[in-house]
């Protein structure tokens, strides 16, 4: 009896006294319908990409539809350039996120682990980076890639975004952990700086290195911004940027375009659900706030 | 490194210098002083971008401090069964696309949509014009940002609770504590640091939003401008009218405001308060 109230209290973090469990059924129905609220629009999102064409409103009242119909997916793929864009979006995702690996990696290890004149000041400047508004970037990063002749390109699409000051932090202060001792006993075995980068030092970073690829991932291919002043013919967009031109040409086909959120979303849920802990905590760690 | 440098600090250099400037086209520019500046605050379409944006930064407060900080601590208590199963779930809408969020709540708040049939069937609200109502348009768009953001906030939050030592919460019970003793005097005092966190977050996400009105109402400022945020005006200036001096004083503008709320976070945090 004893035992089984010290493990209630260790459970209990805050609320004491009897553990009514009237008090516990009210709670757990107070969140079930809490959840149902935040979890609908995504069902209502699927379930009208469904729905035969002109219906969704027709038939709102139907919260589980008589009539499923694929007709939308099948417009999305056969009249406007849907798959081209799925494509582009998974190779300007992973090109974003390799990119963005690639600068705060070296720039993280860099700072947490070479003496230089100006370190520090670089160190904060780069901080004090992430607090600059994006928009007060894009008319000076346009004209940059319109000199550099990167408009409608991956290139002009990635570079520009892909220093991310958060990644870098976070990298660096995972990198400030690597014993000294162990790049030092590289150098003396004879590896140069390259070998020990790549052989030493990234292989040690790897869980830091895969938390920050997925929420890279996750950046670009919800981005929106830079990519719709990047991209202005439909071939080239990501998914993003190609569901707005959606909107823009068919106003009122709510189904064509809920069709196209659904294919954008639903395998990001998926592989979200695999990969939980690490992007809950990943999040948490770095406090991006993810746009 | 050199990246950094060349996409972060160069551009800002060079917006500061073209909100001096007067475009005409991409290649010709003329100094003009503070000119452009006094164009954007003449705008009575700046001003009213502004007071939106602020609007809407003080309802997204209101809303997404108290909410998921109650959510959390409630979830974080042992009493809610698979508790883990709700946050996860309630995390879901923070996985999607602003665009996505967009066009299901442009769905969803539409005249015969959803919302408007669940009020008026179960309160017997008439139907209410979401998207043509210009003074619907910042509860709309605090709506999108309730259901897109509180799974993070709930995060953070539940992040800062689990650093509070358990033992605490154990003395103060057996002194005779109530819940709401514990949770004024011990939850929020030891949670400050996360709170202010996550409300200077919420204040430099709320003035930099964009996207959310740029999809709902189809790239303009919604019905009598009543959804024209400052990002939104900025990318209008620069990409719609070709007005990159303005476009660029505006930024400045919106950069000098999030400055500040960040001098505010590192003054709290100090630089390196994330080490830990």
């Amino acid at each position: 009896m004893a035992e089984q109230a010290s493990e209630l209290t260790l459970r209990t973090r805050w609320l004491p006294g009897p553990r009514l469990n009237l008090s516990r059924i009210v709670l757990f129905a107070f969140f079930v319908i809490l959840t149902l609220g935040f979890v609908f629009p995504l069902y209502w999102m699927v379930i009208s990409s469904l729905r035969p064409e002109g219906r969704i409103f027709v038939d709102a009242f139907e919260i589980i539809p008589s009539a499923l119909s694929l007709d939308s997916y099948r417009t999305l793929f056969e009249e406007e350039p849907y798959g081209q864009w799925i494509v582009n979006s998974i190779v300007q995702t992973a090109g974003f996120a390799i990119t963005a690996l690639f600068l705060c990696t070296t720039s993280g290890y860099a700072l947490a682990k070479f003496k230089f004149r100006g370190r520090n000041l670089l160190f904060i400047l780069i901080l004090v980076s992430q607090m600059i508004p994006f928009h007060l970037l894009i008319v000076s990063l346009f004209l940059m890639i319109i000199q550099l002749g990167l408009v409608e390109s991956y290139f002009g699409a990635i570079i520009p975004i892909a220093a991310s000051p958060i990644g870098l932090f976070f990298v660096r202060q995972y990198m400030l952990s690597i014993d000294d001792e162990m790049l030092n006993a590289a150098r003396v075995d004879g590896a140069n700086e390259y070998q020990i980068f790549f052989s030493v030092v990234l292989p040690n970073a790897r869980p830091a290195i895969a938390t920050l690829f997925i929420l890279f991932s996750l950046e670009y291919w919800n981005n929106l911004l830079w990519p719709l002043i990047v991209f202005r013919e439909a071939e080239n967009m990501p998914l993003a940027v190609g569901i707005t031109r959606l909107i823009n040409q068919y106003q009122q086909s709510y189904d064509l375009v809920m069709a196209g959120s659904t294919l954008a979303t639903i395998p990001i849920i998926i592989l979200f659900l695999f990969l939980r802990r690490q992007v809950m905590e990943g999040l948490a760690a770095t406090g991006t706030g993810m746009k | 490194m050199i990246v950094f440098l060349v996409f972060k600090v160069y551009p800002v250099i060079l917006a500061v210098i073209m909100s001096f400037q007067n475009f005409q086209g991409v290649k010709s520019q003329e100094w003009v002083g503070l000119t452009n500046y006094q164009n954007v605050f003449e705008l009575v379409r700046f001003n009213q971008a502004l007071a939106n944006t602020t609007v809407y930064t003080i309802g997204t407060l209101l809303i997404l401090i108290p909410l998921p900080l109650i959510l959390a601590v409630l979830l974080d208590s042992g009493r809610v069964v698979q508790s883990t199963v709700f946050r996860t779930l309630i995390f879901l809408p923070a996985l999607t696309s602003l665009v996505v969020a967009g066009t299901v709540f442009r769905l969803i708040l539409a005249e015969d949509g959803f919302l408007n049939l669940l009020l008026s069937s179960t309160l017997g609200i008439r139907p209410l014009r979401w998207l043509e109502t210009a003074d619907l348009a910042l509860p709309s768009l605090i709506l999108v940002a309730t259901w897109r953001w509180t799974g993070i906030n709930i995060l953070y939050f539940n992040s800062g609770l689990v650093n509070i030592p358990r033992e605490l919460y154990e003395a103060a019970v057996i002194d005779g504590a109530s819940p709401l003793q514990l949770f004024w005097r011990i939850t929020l005092p030891l949670l400050r640091p996360t709170t202010l966190f996550v409300v200077v977050l919420s204040i430099i996400g709320g003035y930099q939003v964009f996207v959310e009105p740029f999809i709902i109402y189809n790239g303009g400022g919604g019905p009598g401008d009543g959804g024209l945020t400052m990002a939104l005006l900025i990318y209008r200036t620069a990409f719609t009218s070709f007005n990159f001096g303005t476009a660029a004083a505006m930024g400045v503008i919106l950069a000098a405001i999030i400055f500040v709320f960040s001098l505010i976070q590192f003054r709290y945090f100090g630089v390196f308060s994330r080490e830990d």
